[in-house]
């Protein structure tokens, strides 16, 4: 099997189903057929080059904010918008058809996800797997989640890094 | 017409145990000795499990419970496995309900460890003491069981007594173990009533256990007083003979330190725990010694220090008999939780038993007698302890640096590491002479030494014995110590600043409760007790958790249980002991509403219930929760209302209650008061919630102690602490904070300017105080 799919934690595999292993090219595809995407940092994306990554990519994409655990601040800090919450909550409301977005527009239907604790994003992701069939997920992380619907797959930090740049791209 | 199934749910069909004679009803036994006759009995005497579903429902409509399957599939059955993702099972099961069967089966399994092990302790101390043996917890504690006397009806007067209270324990977990099986529930609600059940009879189990040990061993008796104890892997006298106890029954051990003291030994040889065996054998005996949380365990027994390893119950390494086997160390199990295949030896004669295991003619014992045990052990420590000292059970320094050279960089380490921790790095580190990364690792149980990297590793590098050497280096400053646990709250404390809590003046009462599957090492839980004690909470601990706040020292070289006394008070920190001594942290909320609020106990849990969820400002705090056990102990106190804060690893038990702040109807309450309903508030918003850091979990923990009861000078000390804790972690007044200003007067004058302008963004209006606020009687009830 090929070592680049294998869930970064190889015993999170939940089931028959697995993520889609994405490039760039397909992740930005995902993101200009979405209507209201979302970009979820988690505490992971407290430090740099990842905070300077995720802004960028959230400008390019024109992508509204949620920070999870206390990351918030490093964004306040750097003059970001975003929007604090646990991460269980914002996953609680994602689950939730009926919840308006956190602009109160509308569902998102492209959840995009860097900077979780592998093993608590992996949880994350099964619940919305399993509870949001409104919405895809995406992870831009160096490791494959297999409970997504789309995932980078396992990359070493300089490969990840050109990954992440091309996502600023057209 | 054949009555419907619910019309017979009327008293007759609760009532159990009674025999009819020609024209007479027999007494239960066990109920000698106990005046019921004056005690109005409430609507829930010995509830079943679905007595109390209606309180539940109340719950779980407002904290759903929120679902992380950790897998797609049910293999339980040979229908399966079945894909149950967007699609239901051979039997009908879908997703949802899978989970929460999962979890009823989890709290089932912690649930019986407890109650299992208070049936051991309680037939123990019976034979020991005799069933008439007095249940007398001294002057200061006049409510000795307030979770019996909730549920039960009765207070206990011997150790007799107990017995009625763990046969309806025991009874009730059928029913519920049972529901577990194919083709019996099909809701995932009442899967949750039914855990929540199991957690209710975790607590009552709990509480049996630790009460027939305080007074059948005279354990401290809610003592604030009681003594320190010495704890870390560098107090245990390493040229002495070294017997430790793993596990959490305190028979054997105490078996050990009675004959120590018939034999006059107590200064030769060093008898130390792990886990919570460790607590309550130093709280039967102050010269025992603590090694550490379950993090430690395969680090000390790689060490070798240990002559002879007793093995009781719960939380121990299933392969201890092979770790041990490595350095010559002897086993010897203590109950039928865990016989490790060993032969029983319970009823042969000691000597020939110590002459056996010393010649190596068996590989182990399993003595099932406590005394026996004792009497073994020591003989066993005494005569093997010299000629082990020579075994070289971890490698050299040098030897260390060679066995990190035979690593490929595979990264499988840090793969199948449960929490991801930098292994790789640290054994690379290791191999050019740094070992810092790996005593980073050590230090603080950052790793708390599973040894999953062992296991996959292709080069077979023996990382957690290379790690124990290098922590070994500063062994002189792993020195610290714990205060013994003391068992309950006193009535007297409890009088004291019960009107504090419930008002709001003493902005809370935290538990550090739980085991050390920490995502970042102890430190940060210390550092998060050391926030609220400073901050005059009231921080109560028991188990693993007490002492990893043990393990911490400040810059003057002390620990918190030096800087803080025992007192259930503002800034004072109760070591209340043990996991079964869990139950008292529900007790002592049950005691406010008891002598504070004067609410009647026997038969009334509901009231008792919604009078915690709605005043007593409390909140648990796990950050390392792993086990089974764990899952009941947080699922029981939720439905005593009171909110769990757990850390990111308990995102693995598959199930939350998290409350909706965007759904008002949610938060309504009674106000029993002026007799209507009006619109309440999140408070607390919710029930078990898992934080991703500790900077999260303490804004959260500090939030989650509102009550809607608080008075505007208890909300404005809370909101205080509250935004305080949320500007230091998250830079800002929370955004929140309109949600829980019920009235101008509320707002902490620090931040009034500011909150105001907040306020007036939102558009805020003062609400209605509750003065008596409840979720009984409402609407559709």
């Amino acid at each position: 099997m090929n070592e680049r799919v294998i869930p970064w934690q190889p015993t999170v595999i939940a089931g028959p189903k697995q993520a889609l292993l994405v490039t760039p090219e397909t992740a930005k595809m995902m993101l200009k057929k979405a209507k209201r995407p979302l970009l979820v940092l988690g505490p992971l994306a407290k430090e740099e080059p990842l905070i300077s990554h995720s802004i960028e990519i959230a400008e390019k994409w024109d992508l509204p904010i949620v920070t999870t655990a206390d990351t918030f601040k490093i964004y306040r800090d750097r003059v970001v918008e975003t929007k604090a919450y646990g991460v269980v909550e914002i996953l609680n409301l994602l689950k939730d058809p009926e919840w308006n977005g956190i602009k109160g527009e509308g569902p998102h239907d492209l959840v995009i996800f860097i900077g979780g604790i592998y093993y608590m994003a992996s949880q994350g992701l099964s619940t919305l797997k399993h509870f949001a069939p409104h919405l895809k997920t995406l992870t831009l992380c160096k490791y494959f989640h297999s409970n997504a619907d789309a995932s980078f797959p396992n990359m070493k930090d300089d490969e990840w890094s050109i990954y992440l740049e091309k996502m600023k791209q057209d | 017409m054949a009555p419907k199934p619910k019309e017979f749910k009327g008293d007759f069909w609760k009532t159990k145990d009674f025999k009819i004679s020609i024209g007479d009803i027999i007494p239960e036994e066990g109920t000698k000795g106990i005046d019921e006759s004056s005690v109005p009995m409430g609507p829930t005497q010995k509830p079943n499990v679905t007595d109390l579903r209606s309180w539940d429902m109340k719950l779980l409509e407002r904290y759903e419970p929120f679902y992380s399957p950790l897998c797609d599939m049910c293999c339980l059955c040979t229908y399966g496995k079945c894909d149950l993702l967007g699609k239901k099972g051979a039997c009908g099961i879908d997703a949802q309900a899978q989970q929460a069967r999962t979890v009823l089966l989890a709290c089932c399994i912690g649930s019986a460890a407890h109650s299992g092990h208070a049936r051991h302790l309680l037939e123990y101390l019976i034979e020991k003491r005799g069933e008439d043996f007095p249940i007398d917890m001294g002057m200061g504690i006049d409510i000795e069981a307030p979770i019996m006397r909730t549920l039960i009806g009765k207070t206990p007067k011997t150790l007799g007594d107990l017995k009625e209270a763990l046969d309806y324990v025991e009874e009730q977990m059928i029913h519920l173990l049972s529901a577990c099986h194919t083709g019996q529930e099909g809701s995932s609600i009442d899967f949750e009533s039914k855990a929540l059940h199991a957690g209710l009879m975790d607590n009552l189990g709990k509480e049996i256990g630790d009460l027939a040990q305080i007074v059948a061993l005279d354990l401290p008796k809610g003592d604030a007083e009681a003594p320190l104890i010495e704890l870390g892997l560098g107090t245990i006298d390493r040229e002495k003979p070294v017997i430790l106890c793993i596990g959490h029954n305190v028979a054997p051990g105490a078996g050990i330190m009675d004959y120590l003291e018939e034999q006059e030994l107590e200064e030769d040889l060093e008898v130390c725990g792990i886990c919570c065996a460790a607590i309550d054998i130093t709280r039967y005996n102050k010269n025992a010694k603590i090694v550490g949380p379950i993090s430690k365990q395969l680090k000390f027994i790689r060490s070798g220090v240990a002559d002879v390893i007793i093995v009781d119950e719960q939380c121990i390494r299933t392969d201890v008999l092979e770790e041990a086997q490595k350095n010559n160390a002897v086993v010897i199990a203590t109950t039928d939780k865990m016989c490790l295949g060993l032969p029983d030896k319970t009823d042969e004669d000691a000597d020939k038993i110590v002459s056996e295991l010393v010649n190596k003619q068996i590989e182990g014992a399993l003595i099932l007698d406590p005394d026996k045990v004792g009497e073994v052990a020591t003989k066993v420590a005494l005569k093997t302890s010299e000629g082990r000292s020579k075994v070289k059970v971890l490698p050299d320094l040098d030897e260390v640096v060679e066995l990190a050279k035979e690593c490929t960089e595979c990264e499988w380490c840090d793969r199948v590491c449960p929490n991801s921790i930098p292994m790789m790095d640290a054994v690379m580190a290791t191999s050019k002479g740094d070992l810092s990364q790996m005593q980073r690792l050590y230090d603080n149980d950052i790793c708390y030494s599973c040894g999953r990297c062992e296991q996959e590793c292709p080069r077979e590098i023996p990382i957690i014995s290379m790690m124990a050497k290098i922590g070994e280096r500063n062994l002189q400053d792993q020195k610290y110590n714990i205060r013994a646990g003391r068992g309950p709250v006193q009535d007297v404390e409890v009088r004291r600043v019960g009107a504090p809590i419930v008002l709001g003046d003493i902005p809370g009462v935290i538990a550090f409760v739980g085991c050390t599957n920490y995502p970042d090492g102890g430190e940060e839980v210390a550092k998060m007790a050391e926030e609220f004690l400073e901050r005059n909470y009231i921080v109560v601990t028991t188990g693993c958790g007490a002492m990893t706040l043990g393990e911490y020292r400040d810059e003057e070289g002390k620990t918190l249980y030096e800087r803080y006394s025992g007192s259930f008070d503002a800034k004072g920190l109760v070591n209340m002991g043990s996991c079964v001594s869990n139950a008292h942290i529900p007790g002592v909320a049950i005691k406010i509403a008891n002598i504070f609020a004067k609410k009647p106990l026997e038969g009334n849990f509901e009231e008792i219930a919604d009078y915690i969820l709605n005043r007593v400002g409390a909140c648990g705090v796990a950050w390392g929760a792993y086990s089974q056990k764990a899952a009941a102990i947080a699922t029981g106190v939720n439905r005593w209302g009171i909110p769990v804060v757990v850390g990111p690893q308990a995102s693995k038990y598959r199930r939350l209650y998290l409350g909706r702040t965007d759904k008002e109807e949610t938060w309504k309450i009674n106000d029993l008061r002026k007799g209507k309903v009006i619109n309440g508030e999140p408070a607390p918003e919710h029930l078990l919630y898992a934080a991703e850091t500790i900077g999260e979990a303490t804004v959260m923990t500090s939030k989650l102690c509102l009550r809607p009861n608080d008075t505007s000078k208890g909300r404005q000390l809370k909101l205080n602490h509250y935004i305080d804790l949320h500007k230091k972690y998250f830079g800002t007044i929370p955004d929140d904070i309109y949600k829980f200003v019920r009235v101008e007067k509320d707002i902490p004058i620090t931040y009034k300017r500011d909150v105001m302008k907040m306020l007036k963004e939102k558009e805020w209006k003062p609400r209605e105080l509750p003065q008596e606020p409840s979720l009984m009687d409402m609407e559709g009830d």
